[in-house]
């Protein structure tokens, strides 16, 4: 099994979430965040007075799939969160060693 | 036994909540008694004949024992070595009660726990207002019964004040209001909780030295109760345990059971409810009015604010004559003004005078007649979320605004909603009057906060006539033509009504835009700035946001969400001021006299009225004669000066030196020029000797010595030099100057943006500075918040931006004008 933790601009939130829903993820967790990676903060002057805009906000999502699955959730992430500009945010992947569900304290693949 | 069981009746149909509710409550408790009774004689009894006695205390002392509820037991014990020494005995009788089905929830004290003043352990206190002895030894049982009266006398401020402060710590759990959507009908404020603590306060206010009576409550209460109280044993039922959240799916369930439309069902829970909660306020109330020696001064310092209509009389607000109601129905909205301005609540005698005469206020309210004026008054004051939250508890609100009758106790069904939609609203005009930091400025900046106010009562009155299924879609359009009604019948100006349809438009614009938009694209902020128009709108609909969103329920505002508006505003306000100077009139409108119009901005087209541009072009026409032309006119709580002429240096400074010169103070202004090259100076200013309102004449004074010092006939300066020098102001509220020139905003000028503390004749100390270093002032934009006063230049010298040396030593210029005093 993997996670995928994806950091995305905010107004793809829908985009990316129903891009998702159509290739079958159902459950996800979805987040608010705020951060920059290369596309750093700036500053904004607001009648005389400066801020600083550092943290930029982004929402983060996070999927647990089967290794199977992988390759068709990331290319749909990417295709559905993209604009072609700095800012559209990052995919990560993690190994996941184990999923139980609380309820009934099935394990393995079948969880998701 | 049956374990789940123990409910040998039949089930009783919850939504008639009939008579039986009550009995069958105390028929179970009997029930119960006969088995705990049993199985304390066989297992207890034999082992500790004396010593030892079963007490009824809580919902199940009061014979109030709800299906699946827990079975309050007090253990009462002679000492402590008792329950030590039988502790296998005492196992073994709630071990019994446990395995029959019963949820025991027992204590074991002694008759001096009993009567101790528990800070940390109020519950046990209150619980024993409540008690019966059951079985075991009577003798130990009287000796408590026989203290306990004189316990409570003794200690009923104690005992009250914690009562109090537990009622209140529950209330703020559920952001104390009844309206929820899915409400707890034991715990929410207008629940069996806050039945139980009226009780209670009455009985620990009548307990003297003999006993501990319990009173009987109002009919109305007794009404709500038998109806919650139906309620709950059905809840309990349904869930096979004490579950007392009303969702979605239990309304469903117990509606439908009945056959009956959920939301009228619902409809009357919240009325039950209400009175409910307003017994239970009026309880709280009496309390404070009891309690507090300093409150007691206080309320009689407030009640100097007593008038001719109103008396202040401990902390509320009572008619001095409500009989007058009749004959002149607009008192009530004066009331609601006294409110409003002073934040002192209604009465309980006031609410119910009006709610007496609310029919005759609908009726005269129905007519179409100039209310408005009063309306603004209301939502102008700093307590509007105070007075429209008792005009709407006493059915004034919707005598007044009919069209908002149908979202009263309307439930919207969504993830996210918490509350009714009236509720919504009131909770969302709270929010805006209460917006903290950027966005409290934001509302202080607002020409007209009433405006604002108006739009949010009125933003979901359409959500009954949308379709819900499609996410409400439509409900802006039904909510525009409730709003639309209503402000023809109050008869509110042309301009104001546009204001708040622009805002109930739109109301969904910004946050639908945080969404689903690139903030960080031009293009979806040209759009955005395209449909806002101006700053002041752009204020006001980012208040108004922030407003909605947070009335949704207490968490969904987050910082996240919050910099993400401000983010929004941010970019499209810097999109208007950029425009400002770049858009220009291009063509002349088929209109005579329309050349006036061409090569201004864009922005004045959206920032005034037909009637005003007819006005301006009138007054251009008279300038060609003599030069100039000035007029004067009088706003709702300001004064306009409105100038046309060619362009000449130094003119802008010269009005504002003029304004000055006549004690008046400049709270906006703006200056935009033609592609003719004439001039159209607008100045909003206050009058704070009241000199124009009161010496009609100087207003012509003030009017021709404009026209003499734009024609050159007088030396600006000569007028200010007689003006009493403005005192230094205190260290506290001293604002640093700030100046920022700045080559980027705009393609043709500098904008030089100004923060710096207000005076009288800063403006034109501003304005000379700027003409003085050869500077030509194209756009100005003056703003004024409390002491600070922030305006934007656009200034270019002999038509282009200003080099880097022009730029600093304007700078200096206008530093040294800054600190001038």
């Amino acid at each position: 099994m993997k996670k995928i933790e994806a950091i995305i601009q905010p107004f793809k939130l829908d985009e990316v979430k129903g891009a998702l829903q159509a290739i079958g993820i159902e459950g996800m967790t979805i987040s608010e965040v705020r951060g920059h990676g290369r596309q750093k903060g700036h500053k904004e002057v607001y009648r005389g007075q400066e801020y600083t805009v550092d943290l930029l906000p982004k929402v983060k999502i996070e999927v647990v799939i089967a290794d199977s699955r992988l390759d068709d959730v990331t290319r749909v992430i990417v295709d559905s969160a993209r604009t072609g500009k700095i800012g559209d945010g990052k995919i990560f992947v993690m190994d996941v060693l184990e999923a139980i569900r609380i309820r009934n304290d099935d394990r393995g693949e079948s969880v998701l | 036994m049956q374990p789940s069981g123990l409910h040998p009746y039949p089930a009783q149909d919850s939504r008639t909540a009939g008579s039986d509710v009550l009995i069958s409550l105390a028929e179970r408790a009997s029930f119960v008694d006969r088995l705990v009774a049993d199985a304390a004689a066989e297992l207890l009894f034999p082992a500790i004949p004396e010593g030892l006695a079963l007490i009824c205390v809580g919902g199940y002392g009061r014979r109030q024992l709800f299906p699946f509820s827990d079975v309050d037991l007090l253990i009462l014990c002679a000492n402590e070595d008792i329950p030590r020494r039988h502790k296998p005995e005492i196992s073994a009788l709630l071990q019994r009660l446990w395995d029959s089905g019963l949820r025991v929830s027992q204590s074991v004290r002694t008759p001096e726990e009993c009567i101790a003043v528990h800070d940390q352990n109020t519950e046990l206190n209150i619980s024993l207002l409540d008690q019966r002895f059951l079985s075991g030894d009577r003798p130990l049982y009287a000796a408590l019964s026989k203290k306990f009266p004189r316990f409570v006398q003794g200690n009923r401020d104690a005992l009250m004040r914690n009562l109090v402060r537990l009622t209140r710590e529950r209330h703020a759990k559920y952001a104390d209001t009844f309206y929820h959507l899915e409400p707890n009908v034991k715990e929410t404020p207008g629940g069996l909780r806050d039945f139980q603590f009226i009780h209670w306060m009455e009985q620990l206010r009548e307990a003297d030295a003999n006993r501990v009576t319990a009173p009987e409550a109002p009919a109305e209460l007794r009404q709500a109760f038998r109806f919650l109280a139906g309620l709950r044993s059905a809840l309990h039922r349904q869930a096979g345990r004490d579950q007392n959240l009303l969702t979605f799916d239990a309304q469903d369930a117990l509606a439908d059971h009945g056959a009956r439309d959920v939301a009228a069902w619902m409809r009357e829970y919240y009325r039950h409810a209400r009175a409910v909660y307003r017994a239970a306020l009026r309880t709280l109330e009496l309390w404070d009015a009891q309690s507090s020696a300093l409150f007691a001064q206080f309320v009689g310092w407030r009640s100097r604010l007593s008038n001719s209509d109103f008396a202040v009389h401990r902390e509320r607000v009572h008619f001095r004559a409500p009989h007058q109601l009749e004959s002149s129905p607009e008192l009530a909205l004066r009331l609601f003004e006294f409110v409003a301005r002073h934040g002192i609540p209604l009465s309980n005698e006031a609410m119910t005078q009006l709610e007496g005469r609310v029919g005759r206020l609908r009726e005269y309210f129905a007519e179409p007649r100039s209310l408005w004026p009063a309306v603004n008054q209301i939502l102008s004051q700093p307590h509007a979320p105070m007075a429209l939250r008792f005009m709407h508890e006493t059915g004034v609100l919707s005598a007044l605004f009919p069209g908002l009758e149908q979202i009263e106790c309307l439930v919207v069904r969504d993830f996210f909603h918490r509350y009714t939609v009236d509720e919504h609203t009131l909770v969302a005009i709270q929010n805006a009057c209460t917006a903290p930091e950027k966005y409290g400025e934001l509302l202080r900046e607002l020409p007209q906060k009433s405006v604002l106010l108006f739009a949010l009562l009125f933003h979901d009155s359409g959500k009954p006539h949308s379709d819900a299924a499609a996410g409400y879609a439509g409900h802006v359009e039904a909510s525009l033509a409730a709003a639309g009604a209503a402000m023809r019948r109050i008869r509110m100006p042309a301009q104001e009504q546009d204001a708040v349809a622009f805002l109930i438009r739109n109301h969904m614009e910004l946050s639908l835009a945080m969404q689903t938009r690139d903030l960080a694209d031009p293009k979806a902020i040209q759009d955005l700035a395209q449909t806002v128009g101006t700053e002041d709108r752009l204020k006001a609909l980012t208040v108004l946001t922030y407003a909605d969103i947070s009335a949704v329920n207490p968490s969904v505002m987050t910082p996240w969400r919050s910099s993400q508006l401000w983010r929004l505003y941010m970019a499209v306000y810097r999109e208007l001021t950029r425009e400002l100077s770049e858009q220009r009139i291009a063509e002349s409108a088929s209109r005579p006299g329309a050349e006036l119009l061409e090569g201004l901005p864009v922005r004045y087209l959206r920032t005034h009225s037909e009637e005003e541009i007819a006005g301006h072009i009138a007054l251009a026409a008279r300038s060609e004669a003599r030069g100039a032309a000035v007029e004067i006119r009088s706003l709702e709580s300001a004064w306009q000066l409105t100038v046309i002429t060619g362009d000449r240096q130094g003119l802008f400074a010269g009005m504002a030196g003029t304004l000055a010169g006549f004690g008046m103070n400049i709270l906006r202004g703006e200056a935009f020029s033609n592609r003719r090259g004439q001039i159209l100076d607008t100045f909003v200013f206050a009058d704070p000797t009241r000199t124009l309102e009161l010496n009609p004449s100087e207003v012509d004074r003030l009017r021709t010595t404009a026209e003499r010092v734009i024609l050159g006939k007088l030396d600006v300066r000569e007028l200010l030099k007689n003006r009493p020098k403005p005192k230094p102001p205190s260290r506290r509220g001293r604002v640093p100057a700030a100046i920022r020139f700045d080559d980027e905003a705009s393609a043709t000028a500098t904008l030089v943006e100004i923060l710096a503390e207000d005076r009288p004749g800063l403006l034109y100390d501003l304005a000379s500075a700027i003409s003085s270093s050869g500077g030509n002032i194209e756009v100005v934009l003056i703003d004024t918040q409390a002491n600070r006063a922030i305006d934007v230049f656009y200034v270019t010298v002999k038509g282009r931006k200003l080099t880097a040396s022009e730029q600093s030593a304007m700078g200096e210029e206008l530093r040294k004008a800054c600190t001038l005093a």
